[in-house]
């Protein structure tokens, strides 16, 4: 295993590169990728966000690998991510285009990681793999385009193997499990809708997938929430008063925080692909390298699906009321949440934890004061907001919960706490040599 | 006011007759193969959508007929040819409308002159054709001034706005067929049609900006004011920034969205099919929007000030979320729905129209159709397969009539890529029903807009008069309403002006048509 490993290692230094290049550098292939990738994550019913936390780690690791193998100064994350083998070595002397390559590699993921999407997407899939197949072939060998397109796929194909064994491959009933037994008790989540088929928790059981760089689910846990009490003098009483009293009077500006990083599942790209979303903003606005993009996807697609397992452990461990549910039953009958409560415990809030994750592998890739504008939800009629760094980003992320009346304050602080705790794992990987 | 906000359990406990050991399971036996229909709905993108039937007597002797759409096949007419209480028959006809690339179709009697016209809905131009008697139909699209769009047409509805001699119609559309590989975000615009004033035909169309891809609408008195709005339901899938809507539509006045400052709630899901009913006896609609996954039934809230909905309690068991037979438990996507007294126990029941979209791994492929029977404490249960109305088909648009007159309601159901199908209502013991039908002078011939209202021992038992709703499908025929027990009832109708006619007297097991000021006048069908 050792030997395979230090060949492919050594194998980008025996390339040779094409006569002529592909004329679709590798930074357009992965904007026209990303573009529908964040379409399909919105228009595919599957996707829940720690569904497509995992994808997007898969996804990212994909073109990471395939801008990778063509670079000698890149390191693969072969080794480094949990089960990643090294992947399939290229053809000594032969030569490869980095973009045809990167193309097929994505072309292959896509149809692996959207089998689900609607006949909208699967013929939104099919046009873009043929243009993309089309445009990125021009002026090329026909030789070169083959081995690069054969290599790109074996790539992919290796990855998609990977990632069946990781406890998450397969979603059933939109990932809301057919049987459940709710914890008894007040303290405990309870559904907190209408809808029949959120009357269970949502992936009860995601803690138990193979984490990425994370060392395991619990490695970053917290200590438990306040106590449950309904004692006015309770910190757990204080905590849900101020969810009741600060979303009645957000204010426009607390609202629109609110509406920016609702990010509900099939009315946006979700939570993670909000950052995704972001890194492609980014590596466009400033006219990131390939390499720098494709490291930038692969940390934060790895950072957020780790804080989705991450942040599930504590959920599911603790398996705590929502403010909704206890402010009904004991400050406010009439009371109601701006936005929509997630059909799931309260404690830690998943988009505290996978936001400072992202932000925590972003502000070690690209600083720690990136300033940048967000436009994720433009076409939704969602104006664009600026923020100093990404922390900032995150912690507005955080705080925005509480405005919208779905988390207390405990699980929003420290669920930034613990976003940092699992991005630091996947701001450590090892990307240059 | 107060009535509306009393706990829904209690009231449904206190209007119900039906008995305690659960609803009567109405039985229904398959026509499909001697019924004489032959209509597949074909087409495969722009076709996942449509698929509807319009139901509605063509040829003046009781019995409604059919215009099918048939997507790419030419859409087809079939006169209704069964006897009373017999196996159901129909036999196709020319009729002048036999056009390919229909979605779906709305009767509705647009001239006033006692003959039913369709709205044609289509992936291209939306056609109106004149009902000439006999079955027979004109295009009058350009005659009548009649903009039908290039667009694919997937909603319609229609009321009388005060005043006007001829209807308000709306036209819903969905995608923007040029952007096929990108679709998301593409909605074309939804539109209306108001009338000229003092003289056939239409004015030019006012877009009802902003569109969200249309799957339903419904002008309906939601609040009791006399002033129908309009209900539209959208599919989440493909627009951008949308919502559910509810126009307010005021005569001379352009139509405006009510806003969240008014109560209109924040709602997005897969909204596909539209059906009301009141079902508690309150006075006021419940609505129910199919949709994917969970289906949502709602009440109003917050009292007729305010156009505030609010999802009915899971245990009333309308969610519908995942099939009830046939092995396959993932998600449900749902269509046409229609509120109906299937059982005649003086209950509204709900038949939902269910299928994949076309091959989607998330939800059910084999996704049957519901007939839910709502229960003495106003909660529903699944009906369908003790019934012996299992569809496995990709449902899409759908009728729930009688269409052999004979009291017990049957069911039509077009499925994609297959024949569609038929079941006859044959339960040997149902309680006793009426079949009522408007007949005005005039303008709004058939009363769009009207309430009817029965008195059923203790409790009224009200149901609009509409145009619209469904997925596609339109019924312009006899309203049916089941007894339970009772011999007789006691009617009125509340015309779409407002006036309430007197209380009158029926016999029930029988065919009525109701005129302003005159004894109901019975019909006997042959």
């Amino acid at each position: 295993m050792k030997r395979v490993f230090a060949l492919a290692l050594l194998l980008p230094m025996l390339f040779v590169a094409p006569a002529s290049a592909s004329s679709l550098a590798q930074e357009q292939v992965l904007s026209s990728w990303y573009h529908l990738i964040l379409r399909l994550v919105r228009h595919t019913a599957t996707y829940s966000p720690p569904l497509a936390s995992r994808n997007f780690a898969y996804l990212g690791v994909t073109s990471y690998e395939a801008v990778a193998s063509g670079d000698d100064h890149l390191q693969s994350l072969a080794g480094q991510l949990h089960g990643l083998k090294p992947l399939p070595p290229r053809q000594a002397g032969k030569a490869y285009d980095e973009s045809v390559v990167l193309n097929a590699a994505m072309a292959a993921a896509m149809v692996d990681f959207f089998g689900n999407t609607g006949p909208s997407g699967q013929n939104a899939l099919r046009a873009e793999t043929a243009k993309m197949s089309h445009d990125v072939a021009q002026g090329l060998a026909p030789d070169v385009v083959g081995r690069s397109e054969a290599y790109g796929k074996a790539l992919a194909a290796q990855i998609f193997t990977w990632s069946k064994s990781d406890g998450g491959a397969t979603i059933v009933n939109m990932g809301f499990p057919l049987k459940y037994k709710l914890t008894p008790g007040p303290a405990h989540w309870v559904p907190t809708n209408q809808q029949g088929i959120q009357q269970v928790p949502l992936l009860p059981e995601w803690q138990k997938n193979r984490t990425f760089a994370l060392p395991a689910a619990a490695t970053c846990d917290l200590p438990p929430p306040p106590e449950y009490s309904e004692d006015k003098s309770s910190e757990f009483y204080k905590q849900a008063l101020e969810v009741h009293d600060v979303k009645n009077s957000a204010t426009p500006e607390q609202k629109a925080i609110a509406r920016f990083w609702s990010d509900d599942p099939m009315l946006s790209p979700t939570p993670p692909g909000h950052w995704v979303s972001i890194v492609m903003q980014i590596a466009e606005h400033d006219h990131l390298p390939a390499a720098k993009t494709a490291d930038a996807l692969a940390r934060v697609g790895v950072a957020v699906a780790d804080a989705f397992i991450g942040c599930w452990q504590t959920k599911f461990e603790y398996d705590l009321v929502r403010p909704v549910t206890y402010i009904k039953r004991v400050i406010d009958p009439k009371w109601e949440t701006l936005l929509i409560t997630p059909p799931f415990p309260e404690y830690a809030s998943g988009h505290s934890v996978q936001s400072a994750a992202a932000a925590a592998v972003l502000s070690t890739l690209l600083g720690d004061h990136y300033a940048f504008d967000d436009a994720t939800h433009v076409q939704d009629g969602i104006p664009a907001r600026h923020f100093e760094s990404f922390e900032a980003a995150a912690a507005e992320a955080g705080i925005s919960r509480m405005y919208g009346g779905i988390h207390y304050r405990a699980a929003i602080e420290r669920g930034l706490q613990q976003g940092r705790c699992i991005g630091a794992y996947a701001a450590a990987l090892k990307t240059v040599k | 006011m107060k009535r509306a906000l009393l706990p829904l359990v209690l009231v449904l406990a206190a209007a119900s007759t039906a008995h305690a050991d659960g609803p009567t399971i109405p039985r229904f036996v398959e026509d499909t193969k001697s019924s004489g229909l032959h209509s597949v709905y074909k087409g495969e993108w722009q076709y996942m959508v449509g698929g509807g039937v319009a139901t509605f007597d063509c040829n003046g002797d009781g019995f409604p007929d059919l215009y099918i759409a048939g997507g790419e096949n030419p859409a087809k007419l079939y006169v209704n040819t069964s006897k009373k209480g017999g196996p159901l028959k129909f036999a196709e006809a020319k009729s002048g409308a036999e056009l390919k690339q229909v979605t779906g179709a709305y009767p509705v009697d647009i001239d006033g002159d006692g003959i039913m016209d369709l709205v044609v809905l289509r992936v291209g131009q939306s056609k109106i054709f004149r009902g000439l008697g006999h079955c027979k139909f004109e295009d009058v699209t350009a005659k009548w001034n009649v903009d039908g769009g290039d667009a694919w047409a997937t909603a319609f509805s229609a009321t009388w706005e005060k005043g006007n001699r001829w209807p308000t119609l709306a036209f819903g559309t969905y995608i923007d067929r040029a952007f096929e590989n990108e679709p998301w975000g593409h909605c074309t615009d939804n539109w209306l049609l108001r009338p000229n004033e003092g003289q056939a035909g239409f004015g030019p169309r006012i877009a009802l900006k902003p569109s969200y891809c249309a799957l339903s609408m419904l002008f309906t008195d939601w609040n009791r004011s006399g002033t129908p709005s309009l209900r539209v339901a959208n599919d989440r899938e493909y627009y951008e920034g949308g919502q559910e809507q509810l126009w307010k539509v005021n005569p001379g006045e352009a139509p405006r969205l009510y806003t969240a400052d008014e109560g209109w709630k924040f709602q997005r899901f897969w909204g596909m099919g539209i059906a009301a009913a009141d079902l508690t006896g309150n006075g006021y609609n419940a609505y129910f929007t199919t949709s994917m996954a969970d289906q949502r039934l709602q009440f109003l809230s917050d009292g007729p000030q305010k156009p505030s909905f609010k999802d009915a309690p899971f245990t009333m068991g309308t969610s519908a979320h995942r099939p009830f037979t046939g092995g396959d438990q993932r998600p449900s996507t749902g269509w046409h729905a229609q509120f109906e007294d299937v059982n005649n126990d003086g209950l509204w029941d709900l038949f939902i129209a269910k299928g994949n979209v076309d091959k989607m791994p998330d939800f059910a492929q084999k996704d049957p159709s519901n007939l839910l029977l709502q229960q003495a404490d106003g909660s529903f249960v699944e009906g369908a397969e003790k019934a012996g109305l299992i569809n496995f088909g990709e449902a899409r648009g759908a009728a729930v009539a009688d269409f052999n007159l004979d009291g017990k309601m049957d069911v039509l159901i077009v499925n994609r890529h297959e024949n569609v199908r038929l079941w006859r209502g044959v339960s040997p013991h149902l309680g006793h029903w009426l079949g009522l039908r408007l007949n005005g002078d005039g303008a709004n011939r058939d009363g769009i807009g009207a309430w009817i209202e029965l008195k059923e021992g203790e409790k009224l038992v009200r149901r609009e008069i509409t145009v619209g709703g469904g997925h596609v499908s339109g019924i312009n025929s006899w309203w049916h309403f089941g007894l339970g027990d009772q011999a007789q009832a006691q009617l009125r109708v509340i015309w779409p002006d407002g006036t309430a006619g007197d209380w009158q007297d029926v016999k029930a097991d029988g065919f009525y048509f109701l005129q302003r000021g005159k004894p109901p006048a019975p019909f006997m069908p042959r």
